[in-house]
């Protein structure tokens, strides 16, 4: 085997290492490893409307608090956009690296509960037995009435 | 050249020296040149040190350097193997025959760091029986011992009676016994004679000394690898108690409070494990060898008894009814659990700094090495502001590990939490294979690439953990049904079988250019032992932090769902609703950074977007561990990278980005791995310019463990990295430690 | 409301058109596949010319589709090891994972998949081989984990097929067999239960049934009205039940049914579905159904609009009521569930060689094992026992009954045919009467088959029979011979002594004997019933009347 000079290489670098420094983003790492030629920078996604926003907020049951949040989530997507530029034609995707290996089924024996006073002890309200919820489902107050951060930005 | 042990001995005796009145003659040139060359070390500090814990009447010590035997002459603290200097060569250590190494280092240095108060002695001698390394008022040089003294001498272990000592050989040959205070020895073979009594100096003004009981004698032990044969049969030999071992470990984790490692220290439960694992060495059925081991778990693992809070509002006061399989495997075996270690919140962030509790001080801050790159006067203002961060999301646990305050800790390793803090504060973090040890009771999240990760001083320890943890567990689905067989680490002999990848994407932008030297002299090193070194290429690594991405804050969103205050955490006030309670008790326990990860998650498992972002990730998630298939097919058996992009940053700097940027940028060159599934190490090489550890990562193929640490204990063992050398920290709280120093003498 | 009449002309191919409640005194629906009433007759295939309707619009054709819910019969639950039991103190039978603590993990339980293998090959699905787990994500008190784990994008069973019958009219002496498709079979996990306490405005929530295993069986909208819907239920139902994989007992919640109802112009596209929920037994299902389709046609009518929404059964109003209010759209977020790898079973062909057993399941060794179903259970006895379509209908749908059908019919000379009779009419009504199942009935095979061997062997007439049934069914344990002793119901054997008798009764009546004489024979019926008063019922009929006719006659 011809000795590799890897020393050299890695010194001599594919990419010139960039000095570390604040406020990079990964997009500009893409220097390297076939994509040699600097990219533009992905077109700048239209902002998410305020009714996805809103719809964000009620399944998750997390608002956002501020613009920084909104921002933050802009930031993701924007992040998020790289993914396009892989060509996953033909490609599965893949659940979890176990997937060739099956299922381990149990059998069908009674091996827990009885454990009522160790699960309401870590609920801070009870009655008797049970869990308490307040009465719901009530949806959440429609845009116009509720005063989220949301509503300034429509 | 004497082993550290001898020097540790010596140093005893010239302490004696100093307060008896008499000087005690030296039977011999050699006890003279010992005593001479102790001295000498002790003016000439190297690595290894006695951190805390220290009498009052002592200034704060030189770091004690007699741990330091196979450290070899010459080298100046933190030099060697690379800092910063790229020097292109590697100076393979002297010494690396000897039986002292790496892992002797630190285990002597933390067994030596430990005062050592034997019970049932005198008073008087038990002040003599002082830190070694207080022989500085002597003078004199240091010398090198004849070779032809050295293979004995360097079997010359330490005492396990006081002032009496015997040769290893000897004691291992069965040759020498114990005679009311004497050891003698009987004759060598072929060499007629009556048993004599073992040469030790100075012999006089021994003699009769009494014999104190095995039980709470502290001396350390002999040096051959970390848990497995040092503590581990310290205590089997009754050489030091559990309970010691626990309190002194209680005593240094108060010491080092200002690091906050830890979240909660379970002093009491510690403890009665520890008398429990007493009583079971004193039967003699000890129940393996992490018996009586202190040890730290990340608190993100579920304990009984104990608050399991994941750093968040959310879980405060949250106490378990049930424990970790992990855990639990751990107190089966009798380790002690000292208490759960600090983290980003729910492990989200990759420098320790998000969570409720405040961040976590890197020790390697208050270390010698470091003090001394970053200026030479510190005030203690500066030194509170020029504190590093330890890495994330594990840092307390690497924290804890590397402050000495256990022997090992849990972590939890998702996109390199485990890697990361291991390599930024110099200790050996490991990631096991996805599905090899159970994840029952580990707060998940993100539930596909999740593991709980080992960290530990030295790369035997992490074997001797990982077969305790690994193996089917029916309570987690995902773990592998085939059997999983322990083993022991043995030495590589030959490299030359070995192929070793260097894949190129990891050399991103953003490495600085000592580590991509430590990595090129790595390289080089494995090259020139004979092993075949390759460059490989893993096309998709610049995509696999944006996939992690996706994917991480998809199942982020979907595991946090449970929180809603019904059954356990958090609740708010908040009762019109079952809605309005939910939306509220997430927004009072969660933070901004746990927040936006869910906000981002849900948005892209919105059915618009399922199939453009979270399958297109899924994809991309494929050919990223086709990539590692196709490597390793080609016959590649190890893959070689850094682990980290630098060494740590200060946390003024670490903080002023926000933790998902941070995240992207510290995971790039660990977080393949967990896509993959694939084992993974990180071994603490050398210190930067800074004086800051520096890791170097190997990842093996899935569930060939053993071949990775095995690769992983051979590199260990040739870059020799120096034991960090804790000073006092000047506080305005020394006073405190004063106090702290003479309390633990009484 | 008489607006809310629903009854379809004969023969109209499906439609619905309003029409003036048919007569007063309908009875109430009874169960099984044949309810009465207003609804009286079940929908042909659809898509027959019809007349237009009422007001001239264009006709109406509703579209039914089902999701039914069946509660795994196992001891554990499908991805925990507590118990499943209908009645228990609250949160007793409650795990971690059901709880949802952090860091608890699935794992599934073997009976399960086994319960639902079996349930797709009786309804003659294709079982992959491969399946999934998904999560479906929705926040609801009785969802502890903010999600529930289910079978989305491969479930276990696809594309199978389900053959029910009902009968055409009212008369239950058509039977038409129809056909659902099954679109998929899936293994899914059930929520808790939350009991809302208005009075202090809190629900309270009981975790005990959360993580039980269910088999959600989706059905393709074949179905037209409610009746189709009812039957098919029913019969899912009975083979759930034969099979054992669950009890499928409305009552207790083990079987739920949500139905999605559209209305639709024929060769148009189809309108907007709502779901109706909350429906606990089947007549009330096809009630609902009924209900619905016919609040949307007028709805339309009207000119309004349907929402896509969920609406709940008030089952004291009868009418359909709007469930949750929705502002757009409820996205589950489907995601692959990580904790589970894929689930594989395997067949004989591609049995792995050094598995462990436990770890396996074939698909050919529970086909194999499979019980008869209803539908073969019933052509069986027809075939055997010559019986009528309906008959075996009413036997299974009674549990126990076709058991004790056939040790009856064994232990017994009289024909099947008449047995049935015995069975359907007297101790149905008996049993129905008293609220009893067949294994509680206080009249064994045995002893009814003893009794109709007493009258076959023309020993007492059938009115005596009745009798001593009256008398059995107080359960004293006497024998039916004993009870014809007792009360003297033998009939007369002594030829002679019923001649004489007939004689003195045909003496006795002169009148009627001239008007029999005249032509009316229906007065020979009268004389039948003197002599059988003369005999205090102990007479044979047949007999006397042949006598009487011969005496006349002679």
């Amino acid at each position: 085997m011809r000795a590799l000079l890897l020393g050299a290489w890695l010194r001599a670098g594919r990419g010139l290492p960039r000095a570390p420094g604040s406020g990079r983003r990964h997009r500009e790492h893409r220097g390297h490893s076939g994509h040699s030629e600097h990219r533009p920078q992905a077109p700048l996604r239209q902002k998410v409307s305020v009714e996805v926003l809103q719809h964000l907020e009620h399944l998750a049951l997390v608002d956002f608090r501020d613009a920084e949040g909104v921002e933050r989530l802009q930031k993701a997507i924007q992040f998020a956009d790289q993914l396009h530029e892989v060509n996953t034609d033909g490609v599965e995707p893949m659940d979890s690296v176990l997937e060739d290996r099956c299922l381990y089924l149990r059998e069908d024996d009674v091996t827990e509960g009885n454990c009522t006073k160790e699960l309401l002890e870590n609920a801070r309200e009870k009655v008797e037995e049970y869990f308490v919820a307040p009465p719901g489902n009530i949806p959440l107050p429609k845009l116009e009435e509720q005063e989220t951060f949301l509503q300034g930005s429509q | 050249m004497m082993t550290s042990f001898g020097k540790c001995m010596m140093g005893n005796i010239i302490s004696l020296v100093k307060r008896s009145t008499s000087l005690l003659p030296y039977r011999s040139m050699t006890q003279l040149g010992m005593a001479i060359r102790a001295r000498g070390e002790a003016r000439n500090p190297r690595v290894g040190t006695r951190p805390f814990a220290q009498r009052s009447t002592r200034p704060p010590a030189a770091p004690h350097d007699s741990m330091a035997g196979a450290a070899g002459p010459g080298r100046a603290p933190g030099s060697g193997w690379g800092s910063g200097s790229g020097s292109g060569r590697v100076a393979p250590s002297p010494h690396s025959a000897q039986p002292g190494g790496p892992r002797s280092q630190w285990a002597a240095a933390f067994l030596a760091a430990l005062p050592m108060v034997p019970r049932g002695v005198a008073p008087r001698w038990r002040r003599v029986a002082a830190v070694p390394g207080e022989g500085q008022e002597l003078s004199g040089g240091r010398e090198e011992e004849g070779t032809g003294r050295e293979s004995h001498a360097a079997r010359f272990s330490p005492p396990g009676e006081w002032g009496l000592s015997a040769c290893r050989g000897c004691r291992g040959a069965g040759r020498v016994r114990k005679v009311t205070g004497f050891l003698l020895r009987s004759p060598f073979p072929g060499r007629p004679g009556r048993a004599r009594p073992v040469r030790s100096f100075p012999q006089r003004g021994w003699r009769f000394l009494p014999v104190p009981p095995r039980r709470g004698l502290w001396r350390p032990a002999a040096l051959n690898g970390g848990l497995r044969s040092q503590v581990s049969a310290a205590l089997k030999e009754g050489r030091v108690a559990p309970t010691e071992l626990c309190q002194r470990c209680l005593a240094l984790i108060k010491s080092t409070k200002f690091l906050n490692a830890y979240i909660t220290v379970a002093e009491e439960t510690a403890m009665k494990q520890a008398e429990e694992s007493e009583e079971r060495y004193k039967r003699g059925q000890p129940l393996g060898i992490l018996d009586g081991i202190p040890i730290a778990v990340k608190d993100n693992f579920n304990t009984v008894g104990i608050e399991t809070t994941c750093a968040s509002n959310m879980l405060k006061g949250y106490i378990s009814p049930y424990n970790a399989t992990v855990v639990q495997k751990l107190l089966d075996q009798g380790a002690v659990l000292l208490g759960k270690t600090n983290l980003d919140e729910f492990a989200m962030g990759s420098g320790s700094t998000d969570g409720v509790f405040g961040p976590v001080r890197n020790p390697w801050s208050y270390s010698k090495q470091y003090k001394e790159k970053s200026g030479p006067k510190s005030h203690p203002e500066d030194e509170e502001s020029n504190w590093v961060i330890t890495g994330g999301s594990s840092g307390g646990s690497a924290a804890a590990v590397a402050a000495f305050t256990c022997f090992a800790a849990l972590g939890s390793d998702t996109g390199g939490s485990t890697r990361n803090p291991a390599a930024h504060c110099g200790v050996v973090g490991l990631k096991p294979t996805y599905g090899l040890i159970s994840r029952h009771g580990l707060i998940p999240l993100v539930n596909s690439m999740d593991v709980p990760g080992i960290l530990t001083r030295c790369v035997d320890d992490a074997a001797v953990l990982l077969g305790s943890l690994a193996g089917h567990d029916p309570k987690d689905s995902t773990t592998i049904q085939d059997d999983f067989m322990p083993f022991e680490l043995l030495n590589l002999a030959d490299v030359s079988k070995l192929s070793i990848g260097i894949p190129k994407e990891y050399h991103a932008p953003g490495l600085s250019s000592e580590i991509l030297a430590l990595w090129s002299k790595a390289a080089d090193l494995f090259k020139n032992a004979g092993a075949k070194v390759v460059e490989v290429s893993l096309p998709h690594t610049p995509y696999s932090i944006v996939c992690y991405h996706v994917l991480c804050t998809a199942e982020v969103a979907s595991n946090m769902a449970r929180f809603d205050g019904l059954e356990y955490g958090h609740r708010s006030d908040m009762k019109d609703s079952t809605e309005s309670l939910y939306a509220a008790t997430r927004r009072e326990g969660f933070n901004d950074v746990v927040r936006g990860r869910i906000l981002s998650g849900n948005y892209f498992l919105l059915k618009q977007n399922y199939e453009k972002y979270f399958v297109k990730a899924q994809k991309v998630r494929r050919l990223i561990a086709n990539d590692f298939v196709k490597v390793f097919r080609s016959g590649v058996d190890i893959l070689l990278t850094p682990t980290t992009l630098r060494d740590a940053a200060p946390y003024t700097e670490f903080i002023q980005e926000d933790n998902r940027t941070r995240s992207a940028q510290d995971d790039i060159l660990t977080q393949a791995a967990n896509m993959a599934g694939l084992p993974a190490i990180s071994v603490p090489t050398a210190l930067s310019e800074r004086g800051l550890p520096v890791g170097l990562q190997f990842i093996g193929r899935s569930f060939q463990e053993k071949q990775l640490l095995t690769v992983a204990k051979w590199f260990e063992k040739q870059v020799q990295f120096p034991l960090i050398q804790l000073e006092e920290v000047k506080r305005h709280d020394s006073d405190v430690f004063q106090h702290q120093k003479s309390a633990s003498f009484s | 409301m008489a607006a809310l009449v629903a009854v379809a002309a004969r023969g109209c191919g499906g439609l619905w058109r309003r029409a003036r409640q048919r007569g007063a005194g309908q009875s109430g629906p009874g169960p099984g596949p044949f309810p009465r009433g207003q609804r009286g007759v079940a929908c042909n295939a659809r898509g027959g010319a019809v007349p237009a309707g009422k007001s001239g619009l264009a006709p109406w054709v509703p579209v039914v589709g089902l999701e039914i819910h069946a509660q795994i019969s196992s001891n554990s639950k499908l991805f925990s090891g507590s118990q499943v039991q209908f009645a228990a103190p609250p949160n007793s039978l409650v795990s971690f994972f059901d709880a949802s603590l952090p860091g608890t993990l699935p794992v599934l339980n073997r009976r399960c998949v086994e319960a639902a293998v079996m349930t797709g090959l009786a309804l003659n699905c294709s079982i992959n081989k491969k399946s999934l787990f998904d999560r479906k994500h929705y926040f609801y008190a009785d969802l502890p984990a903010g999600y529930q784990i289910t079978q989305q994008r491969v479930p276990i069973a696809v594309n199978g097929s389900l053959s029910y019958s009902l009968c055409i009219d009212s008369k239950m002496s058509q039977m038409v067999t129809k056909t659902v498709r099954i679109k998929q079979i899936q293994l899914e996990q059930d929520s808790g239960k939350s009991l809302h306490d208005d009075t202090r405005s809190q629900t309270l929530v009981d975790l005990n049934r959360a993580g039980v295993g269910l088999m959600e069986v989706v059905m393709e909208p074949d179905m037209c009205c409610g009746e189709e819907a009812a039957a098919a239920v029913r019969e899912l139902q009975l083979i759930l039940q034969t099979l054992g994989s669950s009890q499928a007992v409305m009552a207790e919640g083990q079987l739920r049914v949500d139905a999605n109802v559209s209305v639709h112009h024929p060769g148009e596209p189809y309108g907007v579905r709502t779901e109706v929920k909350n429906i606990n037994s089947i007549r009330f299902l096809a009630k609902a159904i009924d209900y619905e389709i016919q609040r949307q046609i007028e709805e339309l009518e009207n000119g309004g609009t349907i929402l896509n929404e969920t609406r709940a059964f008030d089952s004291k109003l009868g009418c359909t009521v709007p469930m949750r209010d929705k502002e757009g759209k409820q996205d589950y977020r489907f995601m692959p569930e990580p904790n589970l790898p894929p689930l594989i079973l395997y067949d004989a062909k591609s049995l792995p060689a050094n598995m462990n057993h436990q770890q396996v399941i074939n698909i050919d060794w529970i086909h194999e094992r499979l019980p008869d179903l209803p539908s073969v259970k019933r052509k069986k006895l027809v075939e055997q026992y010559g019986i009528l379509p309906e008959h075996s209908f009413t036997l299974l749908n009674e549990e126990g009954l076709a058991e004790f059908f056939e040790s009856v019919v064994k232990q017994t000379q009289m024909k099947p045919k008449k047995v049935i009779g015995w069975i359907l009419k007297d101790l149905l009504s008996y049993l129905k009467q008293h609220s009893l199942t067949v294994k509680e009935s206080p009249v064994s095979s045995f002893v009814l088959a003893d009794l109709l061997n007493l009258l076959e062997k023309k020993e007492i007439s059938s009115t005596a029979a009745k009798q001593v049934l009256a008398e059995l069914w107080k359960g004293e344990g006497k024998t039916p011979l004993e009870i014809v002793k007792e009360q003297k119901l033998e009939l007369l054997q002594d030829q002679k002594e019923l001649e004489q008798i007939c004689q003195a009764v045909i003496d006795g009546h002169k009148n009627e004997v001239m008007a029999i004489k005249a032509g009316n024979p229906k007065v020979l019926n009268k004389l039948i019933g003197l002599v059988q008063k003369k005999t205090q019922g102990r007479s044979n009929p047949v007999l006397v009347k042949q006598l009487l006719e011969k005496k006349l006659s002679g």
